[in-house]
């Protein structure tokens, strides 16, 4: 028998279910009528999902605020001399970047380390340079004196960094003058109380004047000990004697500048939008890709190797 | 077209699959009720649009049966033991030798399943080897070998 005619005798073969099968699906069709056809499928909702959830995530990128108000960080700043009070006990800084120069907290009965920067805007680069002759003569007024100048000029563009060492009871005069050089842009004024360290340096030593004393005292004298605690004494008396001079002088950072380059406008064109929002759906896809791609390999992996065991199993339970 | 119509129109194609299927006229009878049972749950799965009601039904169908296959294989495990299963006397369909019946027999399930599904069903090799999950050339060539193993036992048998 061939193969031809083995498969015509199977087609003609007719296979019917018997009535009772029959009637048992009929029963079953007419017992549970079949619910109705979901309109909603998993794939439909998954198709209007992510767009919706695309379109708010660039919403949230674009509408957030990416740099702070300059106002903001204007009213952030510390207030003018505000911290005046009790600038002797530590070391206080004062920031500012108003109209008028900062108070600088200063007392004549302690001792104290005075620093202070002010940078100011001069409108041209020919003020820039009166401003740095004008600075150094009114530190020299107060007899004061300049420590560093360095000027540099590119075009219309110019600024000046001066050190100036202006004795101490005259820094709050000298920030006066030196502010009406030009427009304030940023101050601080620093403060360190050197007090309380001298008072007891001045105890050591007056402690080691004794010891001295007793060791020339002894009999028989100890040259060794007596040659240490001379160093010692006179090391302190020096570096007493430093501290008194830097407190003397307070220094005054002065920054002097043209305005910077007023920055290139960017005329956005009516594409503007497209272009950011085709940037960033450029860069969901790169971060799609990098990130899925090897996601979708394994779970394709996974999903082979599933399907393989599972034939597998089939193919032994049938044959 | 309705849940109602498709079993009407398909309980033959359903049951005459399970039937060759199992070769046991008792389990086709309730893998058929089975099958449409589930099929009744699942309707609303049915998109016309992917395949035909009858080869839908027929993938139903083949999960009923594999359920089946695994409950009996555990279920003859352990009878063996007792006592081994006594042969079953079933007839394919109305109008085949007895020869053909007993090298359709002899055939395992998984080649009774596929000429079932391309001889007894008519249908092409596409829409077979959707319901078998395989590719439509590996389902030709099982074809082929259930086929080719039917010759050599009629052969045998004359």
């Amino acid at each position: 028998m061939s193969q031809r005619d083995v498969l015509a005798e199977l087609r003609a073969a007719q296979v019917a279910a018997p009535a009772e099968v029959r009637e048992r699906v009929r029963l079953v069709v007419a017992e549970s009528p079949a619910p109705p056809r979901r309109h909603v499928t998993w794939r439909r909702a998954l198709v209007i999902a992510v767009p919706v959830a695309a379109a708010v995530a660039a919403a949230v990128v674009f509408t957030r605020p990416s740099h702070p108000h300059p106002q903001a960080a204007e009213q952030r700043a510390i207030p003018h001399g505000s911290a005046a009070a009790g600038a002797d006990k530590l070391a206080p800084t004062i920031t500012t970047r108003s109209g008028t120069p900062a108070f600088v907290p200063s007392a004549r009965n302690r001792v104290q380390v005075v620093g202070t920067t002010l940078s100011l805007r001069i409108a041209t680069a020919k003020d820039v340079s009166d401003a740095v002759k004008r600075a150094v003569q009114i530190t020299t007024s107060l007899s004061g004196y300049a420590a560093s100048v360095h000027e540099q000029t590119h075009g219309k563009f110019a600024s000046a960094n001066l050190t100036l060492k202006v004795p101490r009871a005259h820094v709050q005069q000298a920030m006066s003058r030196l502010a009406q050089l030009g427009t304030i842009t940023a101050e601080q004024v620093q403060v360190t109380d050197k007090t309380a360290g001298l008072n007891a340096t001045g105890r050591e030593i007056a402690r080691l004047q004794k010891q001295l004393a007793a060791a020339r005292a002894a009999s028989p004298p100890n040259p060794k000990q007596i040659a240490a605690l001379a160093t010692h004494i006179q090391r302190l008396q020096r570096s007493e004697a430093q501290t008194r001079l830097n407190a003397h002088y307070a220094t005054i950072k002065l920054h002097l500048a043209t305005p910077p380059a007023a920055p290139r406008k960017h005329g956005h064109g009516p594409l503007h939008g497209v272009v950011v929002a085709l940037r960033w759906l450029g860069i969901g896809a790169v971060y799609a890709l990098a990130i899925g791609v090897p996601v979708a390999i394994v779970l394709a992996l996974i999903w082979l190797a599933v399907r393989f065991i599972r034939r597998r199993r089939e193919d032994a339970l049938l044959n | 077209m309705t849940f109602a119509q498709a079993a009407e129109a398909h309980l033959d194609d359903v049951y005459g699959y399970l039937a060759w299927f199992t070769s046991d006229r008792y389990a086709a009878e309730d893998l058929t009720a089975t099958t449409f049972e589930r099929a009744l749950r699942l309707w609303h799965r049915f998109d016309p649009d992917r395949g035909s009601a009858r080869t839908w039904l027929c993938q139903v169908a083949r999960t009923v049966a594999l359920d089946h296959f695994r409950s009996e294989k555990r279920r003859t495990r352990r009878e063996q033991l007792a006592a081994p299963p006594e042969a079953v006397d079933f007839r394919f369909a109305e109008g085949l030798s007895p020869d053909l019946e007993r090298a359709l027999a002899r055939l395992t399930a998984g080649e009774r399943e596929v000429v079932a599904l391309r001889v007894l069903l008519d249908l092409d090799a596409a829409a077979a080897s959707r319901i078998l999950g395989i590719s439509p050339t590996n389902c030709t060539t099982r074809l082929n070998r259930a086929l080719k193993k039917l010759e050599e036992a009629l052969d045998v048998a004359a």
